[in-house]
C-alpha cells in the first residue's frame, strides 16, 4: 500500500512540476485579436476583447465584501457587453485574504497579459500586492481601498474609492453643526486597518471641530457584544457615539445600544454605508448619521439604474462595495474607450482622462493624484431609508 | 506557469517557518508560539535596520536576518524558562496563546504603525532565499546523526528515560525553543522584506496553526518533510487555480479535505514516503577501539559507592519506605527483594534521583541526593531500567543503545556541521561502543530492529544494553527478569555475574528469590518499607523473619516465587509524577 | 459597576457553555478537538435556519440544534479521530486532523449559507429586559444564563451519577482497563464527542441570539479564548470551565472598565499564563502527568 501510495505521489509531482515548467512555452493566455480599435468614445470599436482582471477576497475574513463586489464586477460586465464596439473578458480570481495568494494572482495577471487589474479588496492587501502591477506595467483600479499612500506606490495604480480623508472631515462637522456637539465617546475597531485609518481621520477632524473626546473604545473587528463597552461610554454621558466600525460590529452596536438605553446619536463612516443596518437594526438605526462616499439615495440616472439592475439581478440592495465595484468597471471602459486601445500603457493614460464621467457613485473625476474626487455625502437613516443630511 | 517568483520565494519562506516547527517537534514539545516570535523579530528589524539604500541590498537584508534571529531567541528563551514544566496540549496552549499576546502587543504599539503596518522595501529575491532554506536544511540534515539530534529524539520518545540517561532534558528543550525562535525569526524579516508591508494581522492564530500543518503534512520523520510540506501547501491554491477549480468555497473545502487524507493515510507525513536511512553496523568490524569516549574513572573494589542513612519516602501518611540504613560497595552484586508494596522500588527511584525523600540522606558515587537532578546522578554513573520497558519505541536497537552512550560519547553535531573528520570517528566509535554493548546482551543480530518490534525476553535485554552503553558504576535493574522462564532468567544471572567480574556495582529488584540466592553476594530484604535483613546469601535463606514474612515455608518455596513473579502496579507512575528538573 | 459585573457574567456564561465541550472531550479522551469551533459557529447558521423555513419557536429550535452538534460530532470522530487512535503521534494528528475538519465544515457552511452574516427573523428574539433600579439585564441575556448553567449542571449530573458517566469516567481513567472491564470504550467515546459538540451547538445558538448574527468566522474568534478558559478551570473539570468561563468574562469587562479597552483580548492570556505558573493544573484541574 505504502509503494503504491508513493509511487502515487512521485508520478503526480512530476506530472505538475513538468505542466507548470512547460506552460511557459504556451505563453500565457492572451486576447484574440488586436486590442488596437478605431474612433472614439461610445464610436470606438475594438476587435479583440479586452482582458480585465479583479483579484477579490472571495473566501476567508473579507468574503462577505468580496462577493459585493464580485456582484457589483459581474452587473457592470454585463452592462457593457451588451453595449457596441468593446467587449470584455473579467477574469475574476480570490485571493483567499491572504497576501500569499494575492501577490500570486497578480503576478498571474501581469504574466497573462490581463490590461488592467481591480481591486484588492483590502488595504494591507494592496500595499504589499500592487507594486507587482507596477513593476509589470500592469494599471491597477483600486475600489475598496482607502488608507493614506495607495496611489503614491505607483503611477499605474489608480483608485476610486474616496480616503478617508475626503468623506469623513465633511462628516463631523455637519454632525458638530446639528447636534451642537461637545463632548463625545469614541469607539473603533484597532485591528483592522481599516477601520483604524478612518478613526485617526475621526480623531483629527473632532478636533479641528474643537470637539472633546472624554473616552476612546476599542474593540476587535470580530467582536459583536459591545455591551460592556456601550456601558463604560454611557458613563461619560457624551453628546454622541463616533463609530468607525465595519458593518459586521455595527449593525449589533447600535442595536446593543439602543437596548442599553443610550440615546445619544452615533455616527459611523464608510463601514455603515449598508442598507443592512436598517433591515437588522430596525428601529435602532433611525437617525444615525453615515458618512460615506456613496449616496445611495441620490437621484442620479445612474444610480437609480444602478440600484434597480442591482435589486433585479441579486434580491437585495447594493452596498458601497458593491457600488463602487460597479462604477470601477465603468471607469475602466471609459479609459478603454477614450483612448480605443486595450493595451496597458493606453489604458493607463485612459485612465487620467477620466472627468466627471457619470456614475452611480456621482459625477466622478481622477484627478493628478490618481486618486478619485466627487461629492461624498453626509446620510442620516430616515424612515428606514438613507436620506442626505441637510 | 505555476512558478512564478512569489511562489518559489514562498516555498521558501514557509519551508523556513515549517522549519521552526520542526525544531521543537523533533524534541516531542508542541510549542505554536512561532508566528508572535516571527513577528515581533519582523517588526523589530525593519525598525533597526537601515534602508537598503545606504549598505547595498545583501548587507541590509543579512543586518536584518541577524536582528530578526536575535529577537527570535530571545523571545523564545522569554517563554521557555516559565513554561519549562509544560507538557503537549498546556503546551500548545500555552504557547498560542503567547503569541496572540505578541500580536495584539503589536497592534497596539505606536512604533509599529498598528493595524496599518510598517512599510518595508523589497528587498529579497528567491535566491536568497532558497539560499537561506538550504543553509537551514544542512543544519537539519546534520543534525540528525549528532549526539544532539539522538538525545531529541530521545526526549520526543521518552522523556523520563532520556532523563535517567543522563540526557539534561531542560537544556534540550531550552535549546530546540531557540532554535524554533531563531528560524520563526529569520522567516518573519524574510517575510517583512518580501511583501513590502509588515502588519500584525500576518502573525494571527492562522499563520501559527499553518505553519503547525505544513510542518506535520512535511512530516518529521525527515529532516526534509518541512520542504516538501511547504511544497504542497504553498503550491495547493496555485494548482486548484490552474486545474480550474472556481474560485470560492470549493478550493478551501478542498485544501481541508488533502490535509485530512495526508493525516489520516500518511501519518508520519509525506516525508514518510521516503525510507529512513536507520544508523547501521557492520558486525564484523568490531574494534577494541574506546579512544573517542570520555569513559569514567571508576571506583575501585570495595569503596563505598551507595550511602543510605535513613532514607525514608512518605505519601501523605502512607510510608513506602521507613529510615533504610544501607551501604553498598563497589564490585557487589546486591538483590533487593520484599512482598509486593515493600517499597524497593521506591527505594531505587530515590537512589537514581527520580523521587525526593522526605526525610534521611543518602550519597551516591559522591553525589547527594534529592536535590539533584536525575541527569546528574546519571553522569555521576548510575544508570537503571525500569519496571515496565521504557523504550524508544520507534528507534532501533542499535539506535536505542547509541542513546545511552550520551554521557560518554562526545558531542558532534558542530564539528559535523563544518565536517570534521574527527567528528566521523567519534560517531564511529560510538556506534562500535553500542554494537558492543547489544552485544554483550546478545542482541547484536538484532541491531537493526526497531524496539517496538522485538519480543518481550529482547526488549528487557535491550534496556540492559542501553543501561550499559553509559559506562555506569552503578546498575539498577528494577525486576529484570519479570515474565522470563528459567532458561532466560539464567541467563540473565550469568550476564549480571559477568558484569559484575568486570566491576560493575549492581543493584536488582527481583521476585524469583532463587535467582536472587544464586546471583548475589549481598541481599537486602524489605518489608512495609524496612530493612528486614541485610546478609549474604546463606544469612537470609535461613532467617526465621525472611523466612516468616516472605518466602514462606520451605517446601512451599518454589510456589510463592512464582506466584510472587506478577508485575507490581503502581509505584513507576507516582514516581514519574514526582519526577523534578 | 454592577451592570458591568452582570455584563461580565453573562459573557461569560457563553465562554463557559463553550469552553465546556472543549474540556469534556480532552478530560475524557485526552483529545483536543479543534472543530468545535465550527459546529460552534455550524449550529447558529442551522439555527436561523430551522427559524425562517420552518417557524419554529425558540426552544425547540435550541432541541434541534443538541442533535444536529450530536451528529455533528459523532461523524468527527468518526472520520477524524477514530482512525488515528492507535498511533503514537495521535495528540498531534488529531490537533490536525479536526483542523482540517474545521476548515471543511466552514467551506461548506460558506457554499450553503454564503459568505454574509445572517440574522435571526424579526420576532425571534425577545426584546424584554428586567429592570432592578439602575441595573438593566435583557430577558435573552437571562436566558441564556439559565440555559447554560442548566445544561452544565445536567452534563455534571450525568459524569457523576449515570452508568454512562461511569463508563466515562473508567475511560478517561484507564481505556485499556475498561475495556478489559467491558466497558464499550468506541461507543462511549463517540457518545462523548457526541454530547461535547452539542453542547458546542447550544452555545453557538446562544451565542447568535445575543448578539442577533451568524458569522463564519464566529467559531474562530472565539476559539483562543476558550482554550484559556478550559487550562484555566482545570482541563477535564467541568465545573472549572463554568468558573473559569465567568471569571474571564468578568476580568474582560473589567479591564475594559479600568485599565482600557485595547488590552482587554490580552486578559485572558494574561489569566492563562498566571494559572500556567502557579497552579498548572488549573483552578479545579486534578494533578495528572501526562507525558507527550
Amino acid at each position: 500500500m505504502r509503494k503504491a501510495l508513493r509511487t502515487a505521489v512521485i508520478l503526480s509531482a512530476s506530472a505538475l512540476l513538468l505542466a507548470g515548467c512547460s506552460a511557459a512555452q504556451d505563453g500565457g493566455g492572451t486576447a484574440t485579436g488586436s486590442l488596437k480599435g478605431t474612433g472614439s468614445g461610445d464610436a470606438c470599436t475594438i476587435e479583440g476583447t479586452v482582458p480585465l482582471g479583479a483579484a477579490l477576497s472571495l473566501t476567508g475574513a473579507a468574503a462577505s465584501y468580496g462577493e459585493s463586489q464580485q456582484n457589483g464586477l459581474n452587473l457592470a460586465l454585463k452592462d457593457l457587453n451588451a453595449k457596441d464596439g468593446v467587449k470584455y473578458d473579467l477574469k475574476i480570481e480570490d485571493d483567499g485574504t491572504d497576501p500569499k495568494q494575492a501577490i500570486g494572482v497578480f503576478e498571474k495577471f501581469v504574466r497573462d497579459g490581463t490590461s488592467a487589474v481591480i481591486g484588492p479588496t483590502l488595504s494591507n492587501t494592496a500595499f504589499q500586492a500592487q507594486p507587482i502591477a507596477q513593476d509589470g506595467g500592469m494599471p491597477v483600479l483600486a475600489i475598496s481601498n482607502t488608507a493614506e499612500g495607495i496611489t503614491e506606490q505607483g503611477d499605474f495604480i489608480f483608485r476610486d474609492s474616496l480616503t478617508e480623508g475626503q468623506v469623513i472631515p465633511q462628516t463631523i462637522e455637519a454632525a458638530t453643526e446639528k447636534f451642537g456637539l461637545k463632548k463625545v465617546v469614541v469607539m473603533y475597531s484597532n485591528d483592522d486597518a481599516f477601520t483604524e485609518s478612518g478613526y485617526k481621520v475621526m480623531a483629527e477632524s473632532l478636533e479641528d471641530q474643537g470637539v472633546d473626546v472624554v473616552d476612546t473604545l476599542k474593540f476587535s473587528v470580530k467582536d459583536t457584544d459591545f455591551r460592556s463597552l456601550l456601558t463604560a461610554a454611557k458613563e461619560s454621558k457624551p453628546d454622541a457615539i463616533v463609530v468607525s466600525a465595519l458593518i459586521e460590529a455595527a449593525i449589533p452596536l447600535v442595536t446593543q445600544a439602543r437596548e442599553l438605553g443610550i440615546d445619544a446619536p452615533i455616527i459611523g463612516g464608510n463601514g455603515f454605508n449598508n442598507p443592512q443596518l436598517m433591515k437588522d437594526a430596525g428601529a435602532a438605526a433611525e437617525g444615525v448619521i453615515v458618512g460615506a462616499a456613496w449616496n445611495s439615495a441620490s437621484e442620479s440616472p445612474e444610480n437609480i439604474a444602478f440600484m434597480k439592475a442591482y435589486e433585479d439581478e441579486y434580491g437585495s440592495g447594493p452596498d458601497q462595495f458593491a457600488a463602487q465595484a460597479y462604477t470601477g468597471l465603468l471607469v475602466l471602459d471609459h479609459a478603454v474607450r477614450v483612448n480605443c486601445s486595450g493595451e496597458r500603457t493606453d489604458v493607463q493614460e485612459g485612465l487620467t482622462q477620466v472627468k466627471d464621467l457619470k456614475t452611480p457613485l456621482g459625477s466622478l473625476t481622477i484627478n493628478k493624484d490618481r486618486d478619485a474626487e466627487h461629492s461624498a455625502v453626509v446620510q442620516i437613516v430616515q424612515d428606514g431609508k438613507f436620506a442626505v443630511l441637510n | 506557469m505555476l512558478f512564478t517568483e512569489s511562489t518559489l520565494v514562498f516555498i521558501a519562506l514557509n519551508g523556513v517557518f515549517a522549519f521552526s516547527f520542526y525544531a521543537v517537534l523533533v524534541a516531542g514539545q508542541l510549542s505554536l508560539a512561532q508566528a508572535g516570535f516571527a513577528g515581533i523579530a519582523g517588526f523589530t528589524a525593519a525598525t533597526l535596520t537601515p534602508p537598503p539604500a545606504q549598505w547595498g541590498p545583501i548587507p541590509t537584508l543579512l543586518f536584518a536576518m541577524v536582528v530578526g534571529m536575535l529577537v527570535g531567541a530571545v523571545t523564545a528563551v522569554i517563554l521557555g524558562l516559565p513554561t519549562m514544566k509544560l507538557r503537549g496540549v498546556y503546551l500548545a496552549i500555552a504557547t498560542l496563546g503567547f503569541a496572540e499576546a505578541i500580536r495584539i502587543f503589536l497592534l497596539n504599539s505606536e512604533w509599529t504603525g498598528g493595524a496599518q503596518g510598517m512599510s518595508v522595501p523589497k528587498t529579497l529575491t528567491p535566491v536568497v532565499a532558497w539560499v537561506v532554506l538550504a543553509l537551514v536544511t544542512y543544519w537539519f540534515a546534520r543534525q540528525s546523526r549528532s549526539r544532539y539530534g539522538r538525545a531529541l529524539e530521545a526526549i520526543r520518545e521518552d522523556e523520563l528515560a532520556a532523563r535517567s540517561i543522563g540526557i539534561n532534558v531542560g537544556g534540550h528543550r531550552l535549546s530546540a525553543f531557540v532554535a524554533a525562535g531563531v528560524l520563526a525569526g529569520l522567516y518573519g524579516v524574510m517575510w517583512a522584506y518580501y511583501v513590502r508591508l509588515v502588519a500584525p494581522e500576518d502573525f494571527g492564530f492562522s499563520t501559527a496553526i499553518d505553519g503547525l500543518v505544513t510542518a506535520v503534512v512535511g512530516g518529521t520523520a525527515n529532516f526534509f518533510g518541512p520542504i516538501l510540506g511547504s511544497g504542497f501547501q504553498t503550491m495547493l491554491p496555485e494548482i486548484q487555480r490552474t486545474i480550474g477549480i472556481e474560485a470560492g468555497w470549493i478550493r478551501p473545502f478542498i485544501s481541508g479535505l488533502l490535509l485530512l487524507l495526508v493525516i489520516l493515510y500518511l501519518p508520519g507525513g509525506i516525508a514518510s514516503l521516503i525510507p529512513r536511512r536507520r544508523q547501521k553496523v557492520d558486525i564484523a568490524s568490531l574494534q577494541t577501539d574506546a579512544a573517542g569516549l570520555s569513559l569514567r574513572a571508576h571506583p575501585t573494589a570495595g569503596e563505598v559507592v551507595a550511602e543510605l542513612k535513613d532514607l525514608a519516602k512518605e505519601y501523605g501518611g502512607v510510608h513506602a519506605v521507613r529510615g533504610v540504613n544501607l551501604t553498598v560497595r563497589s564490585g557487589e552484586v546486591v538483590g533487593l527483594i520484599g512482598p509486593n508494596g515493600a517499597g524497593k522500588t521506591t527505594l531505587v527511584n530515590m537512589i537514581s534521583g527520580l523521587i525526593p525523600p522526605s526525610s534521611g540522606s543518602a550519597t551516591v558515587l559522591g553525589v547527594p541526593i534529592g536535590r539533584t537532578p536525575v541527569h546528574r546522578i546519571a553522569a555521576a554513573g548510575v544508570t537503571r531500567t525500569f519496571q515496565h520497558s521504557k523504550l524508544f519505541n520507534r528507534l532501533t536497537a542499535l539506535e536505542n543503545v547509541l542513546i545511552g552512550a550520551h554521557v560518554v560519547a562526545k558531542p558532534t553535531f558542530l564539528r559535523r556541521l563544518i565536517w570534521l573528520p574527527s567528528a566521523r570517528r567519534d560517531e564511529h566509535t560510538a556506534l562500535t561502543h553500542a554494537a558492543r554493548c547489544l552485544d554483550r546482551v546478545g542482541l547484536l543480530d538484532k541491531a537493526n530492529t526497531l524496539a517496538k518490534g522485538l519480543s518481550y525476553g529482547d526488549q528487557r535485554r535491550l534496556e540492559i544494553a542501553r543501561a550499559l552503553a553509559a559506562d555506569p558504576s552503578l546498575l539498577i535493574l528494577d525486576e529484570p527478569a519479570a515474565g522470563m522462564n528459567h532458561v532466560e532468567a539464567d541467563g540473565l544471572s550469568e550476564l549480571i555475574r559477568s558484569l559484575a567480574a568486570d566491576g560493575l556495582t549492581i543493584i536488582f529488584i527481583e521476585h524469583n528469590v532463587g535467582m536472587v540466592l544464586d546471583t548475589c553476594d549481598h541481599i537486602i530484604v524489605l518489608n512495609f518499607g524496612e530493612v528486614l535483613a541485610d546478609g549474604t546469601p546463606a544469612d537470609i535463606a535461613a532467617d526465621e523473619r525472611v523466612i516468616e514474612a516472605y518466602l514462606g515455608a520451605a517446601d512451599d518455596g518454589e510456589t510463592d516465587a512464582h506466584e510472587a513473579d506478577v508485575a507490581a502496579a503502581a509505584t513507576p507512575t507516582k514516581a514519574a509524577e514526582e519526577n523534578d528538573d | 459597576m454592577l451592570q458591568q459585573l452582570l455584563n461580565g457574567l453573562f459573557l461569560g456564561s457563553i465562554y463557559a457553555l463553550f469552553a465546556i465541550g472543549l474540556t469534556l472531550v480532552f478530560g475524557i479522551l485526552d483529545r483536543l478537538n479543534l472543530a468545535h469551533p465550527s459546529v460552534f459557529a455550524a449550529s447558529a447558521f442551522v439555527g436561523i435556519w430551522m427559524t425562517e423555513a420552518f417557524d419554529l419557536p425558540l426552544w425547540l429550535v435550541l432541541i434541534a440544534v443538541f442533535a444536529f452538534g450530536a451528529i455533528m460530532g459523532l461523524l468527527i470522530e468518526r472520520i477524524a479521530f477514530r482512525p488515528l487512535r492507535e498511533r503514537p503521534d495521535a495528540h498531534f494528528a488529531g490537533l490536525i486532523s479536526s483542523i482540517a475538519m474545521a476548515g471543511m465544515i466552514v467551506a461548506l457552511l460558506q457554499a450553503v449559507f454564503g459568505p454574509n452574516t445572517r440574522r435571526f427573523p424579526v420576532g425571534t428574539i425577545p426584546e424584554d429586559a428586567l429592570q432592578f433600579g439602575d441595573l438593566t439585564a435583557s430577558w435573552l441575556q437571562i436566558i441564556i444564563l439559565a440555559v447554560s448553567l442548566g445544561l452544565m449542571i445536567a452534563l455534571s449530573i450525568l459524569v457523576q451519577r449515570s452508568s454512562l458517566g461511569r463508563s466515562m469516567r473508567a475511560v478517561a481513567e484507564n481505556p485499556t482497563a475498561a475495556r478489559v472491564l467491558g466497558v464499550n470504550v468506541e461507543g462511549v467515546t463517540a457518545t462523548t464527542f457526541a454530547i461535547s459538540t452539542a453542547l458546542g451547538a447550544v452555545a453557538g445558538v446562544l451565542f447568535a441570539l445575543n448578539v442577533n448574527s451568524a458569522q463564519l468566522g464566529m467559531g474562530s474568534a472565539i476559539e483562543l479564548k476558550g482554550l484559556a478558559v478550559i487550562i484555566v478551570g482545570g482541563m477535564g473539570s467541568l465545573s472549572g470551565s463554568l468558573v473559569g468561563g465567568l471569571i474571564l468574562g468578568i476580568a474582560e469587562v473589567f479591564a475594559i472598565q479600568y485599565i482600557g479597552s485595547s488590552w482587554r483580548d490580552l486578559i485572558a492570556f494574561a489569566l492563562l499564563f498566571v494559572i500556567l505558573l502557579v497552579r498548572p493544573e488549573g483552578l479545579f484541574g486534578k494533578r495528572k502527568v501526562r507525558e507527550v
